[in-house]
């Protein structure tokens, strides 16, 4: 009987957990039940989950990416970069970025399994390198129409409507001008990496990378390939958030992405904690950034201050690690 | 970038022929040869459009000295800013500016460096010294006037949303104009308060501005009185669909953000801004007036000057060149002046 409870809070105890906390949300915060704050919720959410579906892959295979953050705010400065100074099109931007996202998990992967540097320091130095390369174009400033370049002309180009409605344009559902595009990325990419890995036979020989490289490889896996593949699908996926961060924000902010790794990666790991898995997967990732996202808009409504906000992220996380760690090692140890 | 190396690698040779020749008859020591004088700038924040464009005044007005100018930057590391003091004593600079920092790491290392007979004035950081002058923005003057323009358009009556984080110096002396106004003004009332500084800051802050219009539909006023806050709100307030119905007072601006409050229906009606360029300009300055014997009194403050979205839009004002040349006391601030002190060209 014990062991049936424990089995069942272990599987479903976080979406509970998440039911709970809309309902009291809804009793609580005017204004927090209905379609409209669904979609701002999943709105806030878009682009650390999908930077947190990227790290999913990276985890998957045993591994760790500390650039995505970094690769987001690159994203964005190569975007306005290539807009508003070389005033290239749309697609050329979206290109430009997707191609340095490719790029840097191509670096991150070589630098892993060919020089044989470890995950965290390899993407560490990436990070670094990167928050420093994004700033050198412009000499520290942020990019936007108008300012004025190091050689005395004014910059003429602007962020193209194409690229705004990227991160702008909201969809007609149920009512008018409901659904952002950014959220229907973050769920295209969602069910795509989810299909990946747990349905096709590149993810699973991920996941076998994951848990015992050696064997997978004596069994003829490309490991190596896998791996570089990881932290490319990190990279690319990475630069997607950046893309539709600058497509929000209408500019090329400075930004660290400090804060966008930190929060990905909680997603990423609460995500072990949803249905039980304990191990890396596209869908609790994305519950994960969800249950954050929740949190967080609830508290806002209600006028908590913002570090209570980073208290209770702190707290979902220990307790998701909880759930995944201890409770599922009691559960398959008492199937024995 | 690299101007800054210029000056500092090739300072004696390049600026002789400048503008250093021509100020040199009538300057009084040490600017008779301002060639031998060095003056270190010692940063504790530089990330950023306002700590860039602060640098670039300090390096105009220290080339229009003809000066040279060494550049140490902590990046946010106060044991490090301390050290950097103790490196440019070492140096040997004849005066130091120091650009932020926190008062209990600043303190003893500013007095050290007053000890071995170098000449410092502190911007933004109070160092408790009586021979260092602090060289201020007025925030409280910032904030002030943001809000005399928010109860000038809307009246003495509103639901405001605000946002604030405590515990940043230049935030804690605006929120000193806010409480003021409150208090003055019982019919304005704070509906919401958010305010985070998670990176992008502004797309953090519209997450949560969001979440307080839903919330707070009643609110016609936001004030937000740093510029990352008040495009965070801005962006919110677009799409909540609020825009027609409210109004962001701010403090700042950017060449990025007149593009904002120009846009059409923004929401973005008016902000207050020192120049952080003319900031970094009167630092030189001040510190160039105690090198010479002179006095730029206990306290150099620089006045801030109201932009509202009709000027912006009157004046079609696109960038902060335009600003200045429109609105010249945006460019040029009439403290710490002497005749024998030539201004950057502009």
């Amino acid at each position: 009987m014990n062991d049936k409870i424990l089995n069942f809070a272990v599987r479903y105890g976080f979406l509970i957990l998440l039911v709970g906390l809309i309902v009291y949300f809804s009793l609580a915060a005017p204004g927090f039940f209905g379609p409209l704050s669904a979609a701002f919720v999943l709105q806030s959410v878009a682009v650390t989950g999908i930077l947190a579906l990227g790290v999913t892959c990276t985890l998957v295979v045993d591994g760790f990416d500390l650039s995505i953050g970094a690769v987001a705010t690159s994203a964005l400065m190569l975007s306005a970069y290539s807009m508003v100074i070389l005033e290239h099109p749309t697609i050329v931007a979206v290109l430009l970025c997707l191609g340095m996202g490719a790029l840097v998990g191509l670096l991150n992967g070589l630098l892993i399994v060919k020089f044989r540097v470890p995950d965290l320091l390899a993407t560490l130095g990436m990070m670094f390198l990167l928050i420093g390369v994004q700033r050198i174009p412009t000499q520290g400033n942020s990019i936007a129409t108008g300012m004025t370049l190091s050689d005395g002309t004014v910059a003429e180009g602007t962020f193209s409507a194409a690229f705004l409605w990227l991160g702008r344009h909201r969809f007609d559902v149920f009512i008018e001008r409901l659904l952002p595009m950014p959220v229907v990325i973050f769920v295209v990419i969602a069910v795509v990496i989810w299909l990946f890995l747990g349905f096709t036979r590149h993810g699973r020989l991920m996941y076998a990378i994951g848990s015992n490289a050696r064997a997978a490889s004596l069994v003829g896996t490309p490991v190596n390939r896998y791996k570089i593949a990881a932290y490319m699908i990190s990279g690319v996926t990475a630069s997607i958030g950046g893309i539709l961060l600058a497509a929000r924000l209408g500019r090329g902010d400075i930004a660290s992405g400090n804060n966008l790794l930190l929060d990905s990666v909680a997603a990423a790991l609460i995500g072990f904690a949803v249905l039980g898995a304990a191990r890396p997967n596209a869908f609790g990732t994305a519950i994960g950034a969800l249950f954050v996202g929740i949190l967080l808009q609830g508290m806002t409504m209600m006028n908590a201050p913002y570090y209570t906000q980073d208290f209770v992220k702190g707290a979902v996380l220990v307790a998701a690690l909880v759930f995944t760690f201890y409770l599922s090692s009691r559960r398959s140890g008492a199937g024995h | 970038m690299l101007r800054r190396y210029f000056i500092t690698l090739t300072g004696a040779a390049g600026l002789a022929l400048g503008a250093g020749a021509a100020i040199a008859q009538e300057a009084p020591a040490p600017f008779d040869a301002p060639q031998d004088v060095t003056i270190a700038l010692v940063r504790y924040l530089s990330t950023g459009d306002f700590f860039q464009a602060y640098l670039s005044g300090v390096e105009t007005q220290a080339e229009a000295l003809g000066v040279n100018l060494r550049v140490l930057d902590s990046r946010q590391d106060a044991a490090l800013q301390a050290d950097m003091v103790d490196q440019a004593i070492a140096l040997g600079v004849d005066g130091i500016i120091i650009q932020h920092g926190l008062t209990e790491s600043m303190r003893d290392a500013a007095q050290r460096a007053v000890d071995a007979g170098i000449e410092v004035v502190a911007f933004d950081v109070n160092v408790e010294n009586d021979a260092i002058p602090q060289i201020e923005q007025s925030d409280y003057l910032l904030g002030k006037l943001a809000l005399e323009q928010a109860i000038a358009d809307n009246g003495e009556s509103f639901a405001a949303g605000y946002v604030y984080v405590p515990g940043i110096a230049p935030l804690d002396r605006r929120h000193v104009a806010w409480e003021e106004v409150k208090t003055a003004h019982p019919g304005i009332t704070e509906a919401a308060r958010i305010g985070t500084l998670d990176n992008p800051i502004a797309n953090a802050n519209a997450n949560q501005a969001r979440a307080a219009l839903q919330a707070n539909p009643t609110i016609s006023v936001f004030f937000a009185p740093y510029n990352e806050f008040a495009k965070g709100v801005k962006i919110a307030a677009d799409e909540v669909g609020m825009s027609a119905d409210m109004s962001i007072y701010s403090a700042d601006i950017s060449t990025a953000d007149i593009a904002l409050m120009r846009e059409p229906g923004s929401a973005w009606k008016a902000t207050v801004a020192t120049n952080p360029a003319v900031v970094g300009e009167v630092s030189v300055r001040a510190l160039a007036l105690m090198l010479a014997g002179q006095d730029p009194g206990a306290s150099v403050i620089v006045p801030p000057t109201l932009i509202t979205q009709a000027f912006l839009n009157d004046q079609d004002i696109r960038n902060m060149e335009d600003l200045g040349e429109k609105m010249p006391q945006f460019q040029h601030a009439d403290v710490a002046m002497a005749d024998w002190i030539a201004l950057p060209s502009r």
